[in-house]
C-alpha cells in the first residue's frame, strides 16, 4: 500500500479505536461495553493490516471476535444489571487510576518514538527469524501452555460458579448444602 | 486489486444474492419467479421502519450493517479467476474465517438490541453454536492449506489443477460443510434465527429496509461460503473446455444448491445436540484432519 493509503486507513482507524476504547468505560451496558471493546480491538487489527503486518492483523481480527463475545457472555453472567438500566459507573479510584494510565500511556509513546526501529524488512532466512522460532517453540512453550491451561481452568471455574446452584449444584431441599436453603 | 475491484465485488454480491434466492425457490419445488424476488425486496424497502418497544439503538441498528459487512468481506476473499481474486492477501483464507467470525457479534447485537426475551435467547443460542463450529472452520482451512503450503486461496486453487481437494481430503469437506452452514445461518443449524424457532429469534423484530439488509446479507453469506467451498475443495476455476470464470460460477451454484437442498431435507436439532455434534465430533475430527493433511502433504505433495 502507498504511504498515502496507509495514512488514510491508519489515522481514522486509530482515532476511532481510541474513541471506542474510551466509550467502553462510559457505558453502563455490559453488552455495549464488550462490543465496543471488540470494535476497538478489531480496528487495531485493521491498523496492523494498514502497516503491512498481514498475518498479525488478520489473526487479531479473527481472534478478538470470539474472545470479546465470550467476555460479553461472562459479563452478562456475573453482573446483576447487565443491560445497564440502573446506570453504573465502570471507573474506580478516578484520580489515581487516571494519573497511572496517563503515565503509562506517555511512557509507551516515548518508548515507541525513541526506539531505533530497523528500517528494512528482514528476509525470511535471516538468523533472527530462526532464533524467534526456536525461542517460541522451545523454552517459552512451557509458559504459553501454562498460561493457556490456567485460563481454561479459570473459565471452567467461572461457569461453575455462575450456574444456578453454584459449585455445590442443585441439592435436595433441606440438606443444607445449597444456596436455596440459605434463602429459605 | 484495482480501484474497480470493490465495485466488482459489490456487483457479484448483488447478482449472486439474486441467484441464491432463485435457487431457494428451485429447491423448494416452486416455479422460478425472478420478478417475485424483486417485488419482495421493493416491498420491504417501501415498508415503514417500525421499532421494537424497548431496544438498544446502537446495537439494534448496527447489527444488519455488521452482518452485511461480514458477508461482503467474506465474499471478497473468494478467488474467482486467476485475474479476479478480490482481496488477495497471503493469509486470505484466514481473512475469510475472520470475516465470518463477525456474523456472531452481528447476531448477538440483533438479539440483545431487540430487547425481546426470545430474541435475546436467539442471540445467545447463536453464540453458543458458533463457539463450537468456528473452530472446525478454522482448522479445516489449515488442513486444506497444508498441501499448498500457503494460506492464499488462489494458491490452494492452483495446487488442485490435477486432483480436487474434495477427493484428497473428503473428511475435511465433511467437517467443513456443517460448519459453513452454521455460520451462514442456514437450516438445519438456524435455531437462532428460523421463523419456526423462538418466534423468529434474533432478527424477528426487524422491519423495512433493515429486514431487507438482513435478508440480503444472509444470501451473500450463502454465496460466500459456497464460493469458498468451490475454491478450496472443488478445484476452483480448473476444468476442461469451459472458461475459468464459468467453471467457478457453476461450481459455486452447485454447492449453494446442495447446501440449500440439504437444509430443506435435514431435520433441525435442538441446540444442545448441535453443540454435542460440534464439540464431540467436529472438533476432535478436525484435529485428526490436520494430522492427516500433514501426512498427505509429506507423502504426496513433496
Amino acid at each position: 500500500m502507498s504511504a498515502l493509503g496507509t495514512a488514510l486507513v491508519f489515522w481514522p482507524a486509530a482515532i476511532l479505536m481510541l474513541v471506542w476504547g474510551l466509550y467502553v468505560f462510559r457505558t453502563a451496558s455490559m453488552a455495549r461495553a464488550g462490543l465496543l471493546l471488540l470494535g476497538a480491538l478489531g480496528l487495531e487489527g485493521l491498523l496492523f493490516l494498514a502497516l503491512a503486518s498481514q498475518f498479525l492483523g488478520v489473526l487479531m481480527i479473527l481472534m478478538m471476535s470470539g474472545e470479546m463475545i465470550i467476555m460479553v457472555f461472562f459479563m452478562v453472567m456475573f453482573m446483576s444489571d447487565p443491560g445497564g438500566l440502573m446506570g453504573m459507573d465502570m471507573t474506580h479510584d478516578k484520580r489515581r487510576s487516571a494519573a497511572l494510565a496517563a503515565a503509562i500511556g506517555i511512557g509507551l509513546a516515548v518508548l515507541a518514538v525513541a526506539t531505533d526501529w530497523p528500517g528494512a524488512v528482514v528476509s525470511p532466512d535471516a538468523p533472527d527469524v530462526q532464533a524467534i522460532g526456536y525461542e517460541v517453540m522451545g523454552r517459552s512453550m512451557f509458559s504459553f501452555l501454562f498460561a493457556g491451561v490456567t485460563i481454561l481452568f479459570a473459565m471452567v471455574g467461572g461457569v461453575l460458579l455462575a450456574k444456578e446452584g453454584g459449585r455445590l449444584g442443585l441439592a435436595e431441599p433441606g440438606d443444607g448444602t445449597s444456596r436455596r436453603d440459605e434463602r429459605t | 486489486m484495482s480501484a474497480a475491484t470493490p465495485f466488482a465485488i459489490l456487483l457479484v454480491a448483488l447478482a449472486g444474492a439474486g441467484l441464491v434466492a432463485l435457487l431457494e425457490q428451485a429447491v423448494a419445488g416452486a416455479r422460478l419467479a425472478p420478478a417475485a424476488i424483486g417485488a419482495a425486496a421493493a416491498r420491504r424497502l417501501r415498508e415503514p421502519l417500525t421499532l421494537p418497544a424497548s431496544y438498544d439503538g446502537w446495537l439494534y441498528h448496527g447489527a444488519p450493517l455488521l452482518l452485511l459487512l461480514a458477508a461482503v468481506a467474506a465474499l471478497a476473499t473468494v478467488p474467482w479467476t486467476p485475474g479476479f481474486r478480490g482481496i488477495d492477501l497471503d493469509s486470505g483464507a484466514i481473512l475469510f474465517a475472520a470475516a465470518l467470525a463477525y456474523v456472531t457479534p452481528a447476531v448477538f447485537m440483533a438479539g440483545w438490541g431487540s430487547g425481546h426475551p426470545l430474541a435475546v435467547v436467539g442471540g445467545f443460542r447463536f453464540v453458543a453454536l458458533m463457539l463450537g463450529f468456528a473452530m472446525p472452520l478454522a482448522m479445516v482451512i489449515t488442513a486444506v492449506a497444508a498441501p499448498a503450503e500457503s494460506l492464499r486461496p488462489a494458491d490452494i486453487v492452483a495446487i488442485q489443477a490435477g486432483v480436487p481437494m474434495a477427493l484428497v481430503q473428503p473428511y475435511s469437506l465433511a467437517l467443513w460443510l456443517p460448519a459453513v452452514m452454521a455460520v451462514a445461518l442456514m437450516p438445519p443449524f438456524d435455531t437462532a434465527t428460523a421463523s419456526e424457532e423462538l418466534a423468529g429469534g434474533a432478527f424477528a423484530r426487524y422491519t423495512g429496509p433493515e429486514a431487507a439488509i438482513v435478508a440480503l446479507a444472509q444470501r451473500v453469506l450463502v454465496l460466500a461460503v459456497s464460493g469458498m467451498t468451490a475454491a478450496l475443495f472443488l478445484g476452483g476455476w480448473h476444468g476442461p473446455l469451459l472458461p475459468d470464470a464459468l467453471w467457478m460460477v457453476l461450481k459455486t451454484l452447485a454447492v449453494a444448491a446442495l447446501l440449500l437442498w440439504a437444509g430443506r431435507r435435514l431435520p433441525r436439532l435442538e441446540t444442545d445436540r448441535l453443540l454435542i455434534l460440534a464439540w464431540k465430533v467436529a472438533i476432535p475430527g478436525s484435529i485428526a484432519a490436520i494430522v492427516l493433511a500433514a501426512l498427505t502433504t509429506l507423502l504426496f505433495y513433496r
